[in-house]
C-alpha cells in the first residue's frame, strides 16, 4: 500500500511538472491556432540559460528566473513576429507546421553545435533532497513545481478572465476579424500571447533544469508529452492543460511501476491516440476552452 | 451566359502550341536530370561522390513516396519513418534467414501497407497538426516496441546483416551497383507517383485535401482514396527501406524509426515543392549534397552543423518560397497572365445528349417524417415531401428555418435523428442510402450555400473531379468537363484557378461540378444568393434548361423572382416545419407564409 501510495504520489508531482511544460503551449495554440513544434527547444534554451547563470554568476537556480523569463518572452515575440506572422495569411495553414519544425531543428542543432552533446549539469542547490511525509518520499524541487504549475494555472486564468487584456486575448481567439474591428490591435495580441506561453515555458525551465541534466535533445523529450497533456485536457484549455498533466503523470507513473519502465511511453502515446481518435476536443474540451477549434 | 460579374478575360495566349511546347522543355530537363544523377557518378568514380548519388536517390525516392500521402492528399505524416523502418527491419531479418531482400522488399511492402491502412484509417479523422502529432506518436510507439521486444528486433544493439556478397544479396564491394538499384527504385517510384497525379487517384485526393464535404459532394469516396494512398506510399517506402538497409549493412531502432529522419523526408517534399510530382527529387539534389558535404567537411569538428544547416533552411524555405522550389521555377519561366486562358479548340459539342423527358409525375425522391434536434432545437420537425421526375421543387424559408439542415440530410452529409430519405434508382427500385458517396451513386448532386471550390485546381479540373463520377478515364473526364463548362459559359476559364474567380463565376463553378456528374436529382442551395439581376436572369434559364433534360430539381432560393417563376411547386419551412406547399402564387399569398416572412402585422396588409 505504502508503495501504491508512493507511485500516486510521485505520478501527481510529475503531472506538476508536465503541467507546467504545456500551460504555455495550450496558451499559444488556444489563442494563436498555431501548434508549436518548437515548443520543447524553448525549455531546452531556458534550461540552457539557468544552467549557465548558476554555474557562472554562481546563483540560486530560481533567481535565474529574473533573467530566463524576460529572455524567453522576447524569443516567443520575435518568433510570432518574424516566423508565425508571415505564414497567417498563407493559403495552407500546414505550412505554419513546417515553420516551427523546422524553427525545431535549427534550435536543437544550433545548442549541439554550442554545448556539445553532452548533459549539463545544473548545480541543485539542496532542491534534490529528499523530505519524508509519513509513508510518501518527494522532493524539494518537485513540491515546488507543483505549487508554482498550480500557481500559474490560476493566475492565468485570472488574467484571462478578469482584466481587459485577458478579455481582449479572448476576442481575438474566438474571432480574429470582429476583434479587430472593435479596434484590439490582433498582431500585437498575438506577439503577447507568444511571448507569455513562452515565458511560462521559461518559468517552467527554471525549475526544471535543477531536477534534471540539460541536453540538446532534452526537449524533444518534454514536448511530446506535453502535446499529449494538451490534447488530453482539450487544445487551448488551460484548466483542462493541469488536469491532463496530473492524468497522464499518473499514468506515466503507474506504467512505469507495473508494466516496465521501457513501456511508459507505450502506455502514455497509446491513451494519446485513443483520446485523439475518440474525442479529439479532448476530456476536457468544451465550453471552457479559449476557443472553438475542434 | 456571357460574363459580367467576371474579371475580364485575359488576352488569348498567342499559340495553341504554346503547352504541349512547354510540354516537351519539362519533360527534356526531366530526363537530362536523370540522366546527370546517374551518369556523374560514374564518370567522377569517386567513393563520396558515389556516396552522395545513392543518397540523392534514395532521399528523392522516399520524399516523392511521402509527397503522395503528405502532399497529394495533403496529409503531413511524419511518422513515416514507421514504413521505412519496417522494410529495413524485413529486409535484414529475412536476409539473416537466407531469404534474399528482393523478396524481402516485397514482404516488408506488404506489411507496411497493411499497418498504413490500419493506423491510418483512424487517424484521418484528424487533420493538419493533430495528424502530424498523432503520426509522431505512432513512431515513438514503434520506436519503443522495436527497442522492448529485443528477441525479435534485436533491441538497442540492432541487427547486422550477413555479408553476402552478389545481385542477390543486395550487398557490394563496389558502389555502381547500389546506385543501379537506388536510381532504378527512384525511377519507379516517381513513375509511380505520376501515373496517380495524372490519373483519376490523383484528381481525387487534391479534391479531397483541398474541400473535403466538396468532394464527398462529388462522390469521391474520400476515406478509401486517402487510404490507397497512404497504402501505396507505405509500400514505396518500405521497398526503399529494405534497399537502404542492405546498403547500410545495419539497423537499429534509434535510427529506423527516427523522427528527424520522418522529419528530413517530409523536408525534402516540402523544398522541392509540395504536391508536385517531381518537386521531392529537385529537394532532395538541392539539399542532399549540401547536407552530406557540411557533415563530410565539418562533421568532426561541428556535431550539429548540417543539422542547423537542414532548420535553417528549412524556415527560410516556408518563409520565402512557400511553393517551394517547384513554385519557384513556375514563377519564373511562366509569366503572369498567361496560360489562364485556352478557349479555342473546345468546338462546342451541342449534341450528343437527346433526351426525351421522362413521363412526369413519377416520384423520383420521398422524404417521411424527418426529425433532427441540435441539442435542444428542434431543427427539422416532421418534414415529408416528395420529388417528382423533371420537375422543380422550390424549397424557402426565413433564415433559421431548417432549410440546409433538411439538405445536409438529403444528400448524405448528416444523419436525421428520426424519418426517412428514400431515392429512387436509375433500374427503378427504391433505395435508403446514408453516405454522400450512396447518394451520388443514385445520382444525387448537391451544391454548397457556401461555394467551395478546389482552390489549388483549375477550373478544368474542378469539373472534371464531378466527371470522374460518371468517366473513370481522364480524356473522358476532361472532355465532359468542356462540354459543362461551356453549357456553363466557363469555356473562357478552364485554365484559370478556380480561386480567380469572381462570386458569381464561383457559384457557376459549383454547378458546372455536379452538372459533370450527370445527376439525376440536383440539390441547389441559394445558387443565386450574391449575384446580380442579369446572372439570376441567366441562371435561371440554366435551371430551366437543366430540368428540360430531365433533371430533377430541389432549390433552396430566397430570390422570390426566382422561385416563382421556376417552381412547379413550393415548400414552405419556418423553424423546421412545413407551413405552407403547392403552386408558387397559391403559397405566396398564404397568411402564414407572410406572417413567417413578414411578421404578424403584414398579414392583413
Amino acid at each position: 500500500m505504502d508503495v501504491f501510495l508512493q507511485v500516486v504520489v510521485n505520478g501527481l508531482l510529475l503531472g506538476g511538472l508536465f503541467a507546467i511544460t504545456s500551460v504555455g503551449l495550450t496558451l499559444i495554440f488556444g489563442i494563436v491556432k498555431v501548434v508549436n513544434f518548437a515548443h520543447g527547444e524553448f525549455l531546452m534554451i531556458g534550461m540552457y540559460a539557468t544552467f549557465l547563470i548558476t554555474t557562472r554568476l554562481g546563483m540560486h537556480p530560481y533567481a535565474a528566473v529574473a533573467a530566463v523569463v524576460p529572455l524567453l518572452f522576447v524569443l516567443g515575440m520575435m518568433t510570432q513576429k518574424f516566423l508565425i506572422e508571415p505564414l497567417m495569411s498563407a493559403r495552407n495553414h500546414d505550412i505554419q507546421i513546417f515553420a516551427t519544425v523546422g524553427l525545431s531543428t535549427a534550435l536543437i542543432n544550433l545548442a549541439l553545435l554550442l554545448f556539445g552533446a553532452d548533459i549539463a549539469t545544473t548545480p541543485a542547490y539542496g532542491l534534490r533532497t529528499a523530505v519524508e511525509v509519513g509513508p510518501v518520499r518527494m522532493l524539494v524541487g518537485q513540491i515546488v513545481m507543483f505549487g508554482v504549475a498550480a500557481a500559474l494555472v490560476i493566475g492565468l486564468h485570472l488574467f484571462l478572465q478578469r482584466t481587459q487584456a485577458g478579455r481582449g486575448i479572448r476576442a481575438v481567439a474566438q474571432n480574429r476579424a470582429a476583434a479587430q474591428l472593435m479596434g484590439i490591435n490582433v498582431s500585437r495580441v498575438y506577439m503577447i500571447t507568444f511571448g507569455l506561453g513562452a515565458a511560462c515555458v521559461g518559468l517552467a525551465a527554471t525549475l526544471v533544469a535543477p531536477l534534471y541534466p540539460t541536453s540538446p535533445g532534452i526537449g524533444t523529450y518534454f514536448v511530446l508529452t506535453a502535446f499529449v497533456v494538451v490534447v488530453l485536457g482539450g487544445l487551448g484549455s488551460i484548466g483542462g492543460a493541469f488536469l491532463g498533466a496530473m492524468i497522464i503523470g499518473l499514468i506515466d507513473s503507474l506504467a512505469g511501476f507495473y508494466i516496465g519502465s521501457d513501456m511508459r511511453e507505450v502506455a502514455v502515446f497509446g491513451v494519446f491516440l485513443l483520446i485523439l481518435i475518440l474525442r479529439p476536443q479532448g476530456l476536457f474540451g468544451g465550453r471552457q476552452t479559449l476557443s472553438h477549434v475542434s | 451566359m456571357t460574363d459580367q460579374t467576371v474579371n475580364p478575360a485575359p488576352e488569348p495566349s498567342p499559340e495553341p502550341a504554346a503547352k504541349p511546347a512547354k510540354r516537351t522543355t519539362a519533360a527534356i530537363a526531366l530526363a537530362a536530370l536523370l540522366a546527370a544523377i546517374f551518369i556523374t557518378p560514374v564518370v567522377v568514380d569517386d567513393q563520396f561522390v558515389y556516396h552522395i548519388f545513392i543518397t540523392i536517390c534514395i532521399f528523392a525516392g522516399l520524399s516523392t513516396a511521402w509527397n503522395i500521402v503528405g502532399g497529394f492528399a495533403g496529409q503531413l505524416s511524419l511518422g513515416h519513418a514507421i514504413f521505412y523502418g519496417i522494410g529495413a527491419y524485413a529486409g535484414i531479418m529475412l536476409t539473416n534467414m537466407g531469404i534474399s531482400p528482393w523478396i524481402g522488399m516485397f514482404a516488408g511492402a506488404g506489411v507496411a501497407a497493411v499497418v498504413a491502412v490500419i493506423i491510418s484509417y483512424p487517424c484521418f479523422r484528424l487533420h493538419g497538426p493533430f495528424f502530424a502529432l498523432s503520426t509522431i506518436a505512432l513512431l515513438e510507439v514503434f520506436r519503443v516496441l522495436a527497442l522492448h521486444f529485443r528477441d525479435f528486433t534485436g533491441g538497442a544493439t540492432g541487427m547486422m546483416i550477413p555479408l553476402n556478397i552478389g545481385w542477390e544479396w543486395m550487398v557490394f564491394r563496389e558502389r555502381l551497383p547500389a546506385l543501379i538499384i537506388a536510381f532504378g527504385m527512384m525511377c519507379f517510384i516517381l513513375a509511380v507517383a505520376w501515373w496517380i497525379r495524372s490519373h483519376r487517384l490523383g484528381f481525387q485526393l487534391v479534391a479531397t485535401r483541398e474541400r473535403e464535404s466538396a468532394a464527398r459532394a462529388a462522390g469521391v469516396g474520400t476515406v478509401k482514396v486517402r487510404l490507397i494512398a497512404v497504402a501505396i506510399s507505405a509500400a514505396l517506402t518500405a521497398m526503399m527501406g529494405t534497399f537502404h538497409g542492405m546498403y547500410l549493412t545495419f539497423i537499429e531502432p534509434e535510427s529506423a524509426f527516427s523522427l528527424a529522419f520522418s522529419i528530413q523526408i517530409a523536408m525534402f517534399a516540402l523544398i522541392g515543392g509540395l504536391g508536385s510530382v517531381f518537386g521531392p527529387l529537385l529537394g532532395a539534389v538541392f539539399l542532399v549534397p549540401i547536407t552530406e558535404f557540411a557533415r563530410g567537411a565539418l562533421g568532426a569538428e561541428a556535431i550539429g552543423l548540417h543539422g542547423f544547416v537542414y532548420g535553417a533552411v528549412l524556415v527560410m524555405v516556408v518563409i520565402f518560397i512557400p511553393n517551394g522550389l517547384m513554385g519557384l521555377i513556375g514563377r519564373i519561366f511562366v509569366p503572369r497572365g498567361t496560360g489562364t486562358k485556352q478557349a479555342d479548340e473546345v468546338a462546342a459539342p451541342e449534341v450528343a445528349r437527346t433526351f426525351t423527358p421522362p413521363e412526369p409525375g413519377e416520384e423520383i425522391v420521398r422524404v417521411k417524417n424527418l426529425n433532427k434536434h441540435f441539442g435542444g432545437l428542434h431543427v427539422t420537425n416532421d418534414v415529408s415531401f416528395t420529388l417528382r421526375e423533371g420537375e422543380i421543387l422550390g424549397l424557402i424559408g426565413p433564415n433559421g428555418a431548417g432549410k440546409t439542415t433538411l439538405f445536409n440530410m438529403i444528400s448524405g452529409f448528416l444523419d436525421a435523428d428520426s424519418g426517412t430519405v428514400e431515392i429512387k434508382g436509375p433500374d427503378g427500385k427504391w433505395n435508403s442510402p446514408t453516405n454522400p458517396a450512396d447518394f451520388a451513386r443514385l445520382g444525387v448532386g448537391r451544391t454548397f450555400q457556401i461555394v467551395q471550390p478546389f482552390a489549388a485546381m483549375t477550373v478544368e479540373e474542378n469539373i472534371m473531379v464531378g466527371a470522374f463520377h460518371r468517366y473513370p478515364s481522364v480524356d473522358d473526364a476532361r472532355a465532359a468537363a468542356r462540354r459543362t463548362a461551356e453549357k456553363m459559359g466557363l469555356a473562357p476559364f478552364l485554365n484559370a484557378e478556380a480561386s480567380s474567380l469572381t462570386i458569381g463565376g464561383l457559384k457557376r463553378l459549383e454547378v458546372a461540378r455536379v452538372m459533370a456528374m450527370e445527376p439525376r436529382v440536383l440539390l441547389l442551395d441559394e445558387v443565386m444568393a450574391g449575384i446580380n439581376q442579369a446572372d439570376v436572369r441567366r441562371a435561371i434559364d440554366l435551371m430551366l434548361s437543366i430540368r428540360d433534360e430531365g433533371v430533377s430539381i430541389i432549390a433552396i432560393e430566397h430570390v422570390m423572382q426566382a422561385v416563382m417563376s421556376l417552381s412547379d411547386h413550393v415548400i414552405v419551412l419556418s423553424s423546421g416545419e412545413v407551413i405552407a406547399e403547392g403552386k408558387p402564387k397559391a403559397v405566396v399569398e398564404d397568411p402564414q407564409v407572410i406572417e413567417a416572412y413578414l411578421g404578424k402585422e403584414f398579414t392583413h396588409a
